[in-house]
């Protein structure tokens, strides 16, 4: 007989029952505050006009300042009142809810993490690629035409090579074919170069000696003689120049990264049972 | 070697200053040194030397009817994407660009902006509005696409059900401008602010871009201007000119999609009042809509075969069928639906009214609502996120628009019809948010159908035939004319226009079949007309006794989705002088340079996916650039 009343729940529920009411007494006592008070404190109050400033673009009024801050004391209210009834059980828009909630933690932890200059240095380090200069190269190009040249265009391409040789001063720019390719280019990355010219072109103007004319090099539009004046090897810039970009990326790895190890930390507190539909079943 | 610089300088900015003051423009780079002995002659040209490539109107899933229709990807993907990076679209498929865009306006819409991401997060916010929490509600217990009927349904009537909730869309707009300040790398990359206003009266197109030259902190001064506050670009206007005041910053709004507005695009009364059109209204739609988007996913817009019957290119991915609401479109409508007609009777609203309503420069651009601003046909990504590549029905046969139009299958316009297209390619001094938004301002830029060719015109009355060979062409050309965009002062006495033009293929693009004069002119009786002359074509081809230039050829495999460069030139130059000019005409003239053959996407989608486009479906088309004409006024 008691062994059964001992596994009864309602005697649990009535012993734990009475174990809060004991507890509740003794902190009661001991505090000026009662669970049954709703208190909206000074910072609450700030929150609320501000949240209304922004809204309409200035401060509540008085009157308005009081309907903000009944209308939050009757929402305490519901809120208990629904928590109470246990109203937050099994309702998927709270579960969804609270999963968000506990996902923008850990965002909002890496949004709000202010990284070191030696983390964001160390970042930089391990991923030089995403902030590399890339090698530039400047340089003067001739374009000829093989539509105007026809087969003539090699034995052309080697009378002005010579004579650009012979005299270095020649202008340059008056000795080839019309295009709406840039007679010179500024240092330039070699990708954004053979975005214009084409990647064949690029690597040959990337592997050119600087200061002299060489060719003919082709593009997919014809010949050119080429002139690099100047080549800027690729570079990892100082931190100094890129933090901005270092850290939109560090942030981005950072979001990614505690999201898993947050996932990979709770899981190892549970075991996960997965009770899949026998086969052959219809689903 | 220096006199001549300083001259060249002087004049240069005396040249473009005709055309850069009436728009209050700066050109030239403040930090110019001229005076000063410098060894390089290419330090201080002051003019555009590069043309940029971007897109002016891409959507992500800031958009509602983008991310209540399953994007998920933001304005940071969208960035990084057309910054060149890999990323993986809403369906799973990763994408990635040929080539990095030189610049990118997300273009989100204003109506509800960011609805679909603060469902996503239950921004709490959102939740203390009843129709949020109904949205929410909706999606969350996975019934999105009755959220989205609902939202939908209130966008249709005009009754914005975030009313009195502005601080939301305050929210979703400062994240926009964030992003796209973390985004912007000028010299590089320019992440430009921008949203679209939906106006949709009815369900016809009316919408426009609005573009800012700001950064965040000018930008953020405001919330985007939707179509709940008005659905006329009147007021559009008034809101412009209000944020102009307010913050010293500049705006301009570029219009888009007349083919389906039943003809309200290029309408000849006003909106609202139905009153004619006057000269304030047209001084103000130039001060503010300097540009028009010709050519995008849902259509090209240059020109329509019923209105030039005798331009055998027309008909190129036309979408004719109707608008988003449940009007039917009639034939008369056309004239006030495509841009080369709209040209043309602007000039004769110049002379009745004394204003060109219509004088605006052209550029092409997206309207992907998949985040991913894919042009090309051999990656196209579709308009939509239910539309991107797969072996589906929908892929080729879902209904786009006409929706609300009847049963009639010749009213609907069906997912095979979107474009690859297109892109807005701008001349500009360097690659920066300002640089780009000045060219545009001052219309020196063109269209593209989605790939880069390069193209470039000027227009004068001293050049020779062969100043189109010259080296120093550019210089050359803003000394002695003007660029596209720009406006011919008045002849001097029997002189005659003429245009020196020059296009080039993309680097690893499709050859050129040949480049075009489009002349609109006012004639002496107060007719419009039109011509279209071929003024340089690939190959040793001679114009037939029609006065036609054959046609170039066609190197496309069907079943292998593929071309050949072994027709067409790499490279076209064309020298042309008017050769039916009349001093007392106005007239306008633009560019239009025309690639080979190459597969359409559904021939590559046919390929991939071993499916079968319906055999309306072009298996090749012929992609091209149109530039912003060059004016003539008496």
């Amino acid at each position: 007989m008691l062994k059964r009343l001992l596994h009864e729940p309602l005697l649990h529920f009535t012993l734990a029952a009475v174990a809060i009411f004991v507890a509740y007494g003794l902190l009661a006592s001991s505090s000026e505050r009662r669970a049954d008070d709703i208190v909206v404190s000074a910072p609450k109050i700030e929150q609320l006009a501000a949240v209304f400033a922004k809204t309409w673009q200035r401060p509540p009024s008085p009157e308005e300042l009081k309907g903000l801050i009944d209308a939050y004391v009757k929402e305490e209210i519901d809120v208990r009142e629904a928590l109470a009834l246990g109203l937050d059980q099994g309702d998927t828009v709270i579960r969804r809810r609270l999963q968000q909630k506990i996902q923008f933690m850990t965002d909002a932890g890496a949004d709000a993490a202010t990284p070191t200059d030696a983390e964001l240095q160390a970042y930089l380090d391990t991923h030089p690629e995403k902030f590399e200069t890339a090698a530039e190269a400047g340089f003067e190009q001739i374009f000829l035409n093989p539509a105007q040249r026809g087969e003539a265009i090699d034995a052309d391409a080697t009378v002005i090579l010579a004579k650009l040789e012979a005299d270095p001063a020649l202008e340059a720019a008056t000795l080839g074919d019309a295009s709406l390719l840039p007679a010179e280019m500024p240092p330039t990355d070699i990708a954004s170069i053979g975005n214009i010219f084409g990647p064949e072109f690029a690597a040959a103007v990337s592997a050119a000696p600087a200061g002299r004319w060489i060719g003919p090099v082709a593009s997919s539009f014809g010949l050119h003689l080429v002139r690099v004046s100047e080549h800027r090897a690729g570079r990892l810039p100082a931190l100094g120049d890129v933090r901005d970009a270092v850290l939109r990326e560090w942030t981005n790895d950072r979001r990614q990264a505690i999201a898993d190890e947050r996932l990979d930390a709770l899981l190892k507190r549970y075991r996960i049972v997965i009770e899949a539909p026998e086969e052959g079943a219809s689903p | 070697m220096l006199t001549s610089r300083l001259y060249l300088a002087a004049l240069i900015s005396t040249a473009l200053g005709g055309v850069a003051l009436a728009q209050d423009v700066e050109v030239s780079p403040a930090n110019n040194s001229f005076g000063k002995a410098e060894y390089s002659p290419y330090l201080d040209q002051g003019f555009p030397d590069r043309v940029y490539f971007g897109d002016t109107h891409l959507h992500t899933s800031y958009s509602t009817d983008a991310g209540m229709v399953g994007n998920r990807l933001g304005p940071e993907e969208a960035y990084r994407f057309a910054r060149g990076e890999e990323v993986i679209s809403s369906t799973g498929l990763r994408a990635r660009l040929q080539r990095p865009l030189d610049f990118l306006v997300v273009s989100d819409h204003a109506e509800n902006l960011g609805l679909a991401p603060m469902i996503e997060e239950s921004n709490p916010d959102l939740l203390r509005t009843e129709f949020g929490r109904l949205v929410h509600g909706l999606v969350k217990s996975g019934k999105g696409p009755e959220a989205y009927e609902a939202w939908i349904g209130r966008m249709n009537a005009l009754d914005d059900p975030m009313k009195g909730n502005e601080a939301v869309t305050r929210t979703m707009w400062e994240r926009e401008t964030e992003i796209a300040e973390k985004y912007n790398q000028p010299g590089k990359f320019s992440a430009i602010i921008g949203y679209e206003w939906t106006s949709m009266p009815d369900g016809n197109n009316l919408h426009r871009n609005v573009i800012f030259r700001d950064g965040k902190a000018k930008a953020d001064e405001v919330i985007p201007f939707s179509q709940y506050d008005s659905v006329d670009p009147e007021d559009l206007w008034t809101w412009m000119a209000d944020y102009e005041k307010k913050t010293g910053g500049r705006v301009l709004a570029i219009p888009h999609g007349g083919n389906l507005s039943l003809g309200l695009m290029f309408d000849d009364v006003t909106l609202t009042t139905k009153k004619p059109i006057d000269k304030e209204y047209a001084e103000r739609r130039m001060r503010w809509e300097p540009l028009y988007e010709v050519t995008q996913m849902k259509g090209d817009g240059e020109a329509h075969a019923a209105l030039s019957p005798n331009d055998e290119f027309t008909g190129f991915e036309t979408w004719d069928r109707g608008s988003f609401g449940a009007g039917v479109h009639t034939a008369d409508m056309l004239p006030r639906e495509y841009a080369r007609e709209a040209l043309k009777r602007g000039l004769k609203y110049e002379q009745d009214i004394g204003v060109n309503p219509f004088k605006f420069g052209m550029v092409g651009s997206t309207d992907a609502h998949t985040s991913l601003a894919t042009t090309t046909e051999d990656n196209f990504f579709g308009k939509v996120v239910p539309l991107e590549p797969s072996a589906g029905y929908d892929r080729f046969f879902e209904v786009v628009a006409g929706r609300l139009s009847g049963e009639d299958p010749r009213r609907k316009s069906f997912a095979w019809q979107t474009s690859a297209s297109g892109l807005a390619a701008v001349w500009a001094t360097d690659n920066t948010r300002e640089a780009l938004w000045d060219a545009m301002s001052r219309k020196e830029v063109y269209a593209t159908t989605g790939t880069r060719l390069m193209v470039r015109v000027f227009a004068g009355y001293d050049f020779e035939e062969n100043d189109v060979q010259r080296h120093d062409f550019a210089a050359y050309g803003y000394r002695n004319g003007v660029p596209m965009g720009g406006d011919l002062a008045a002849a001097p006495e029997g002189k005659v226009p003429s245009l020196m033009i020059r296009a080039l293929r993309d680097a690893d693009g499709a050859n050129l079949d040949r480049i075009q004069v489009v002349k609109g002119w006012l004639d002496a009786k107060g007719d419009l007309q039109e011509k279209v002359y071929d003024v340089a074509w690939s190959g040793d081809r001679k114009t037939g006794a029609d006065g036609k230039l054959p046609a170039v050829g066609n190197t496309v495999d069907a079943k292998d989705a593929s071309y050949t460069n072994t027709i067409g030139a790499p490279l076209l130059t064309g020298y042309w002088k008017d050769p039916d000019f009349d001093p007392k005409e106005r007239a306008f003239y633009y560019v239009r340079a025309i690639e080979i053959p190459t597969p359409r996407w559904t021939t590559y989608d046919a390929k991939f996916f071993k499916t079968t486009p319906p055999p309306e479906a072009p298996v090749s088309i012929q992609d091209r650039a149109y530039t912003s004409p060059i004016w003539y006024t008496p």
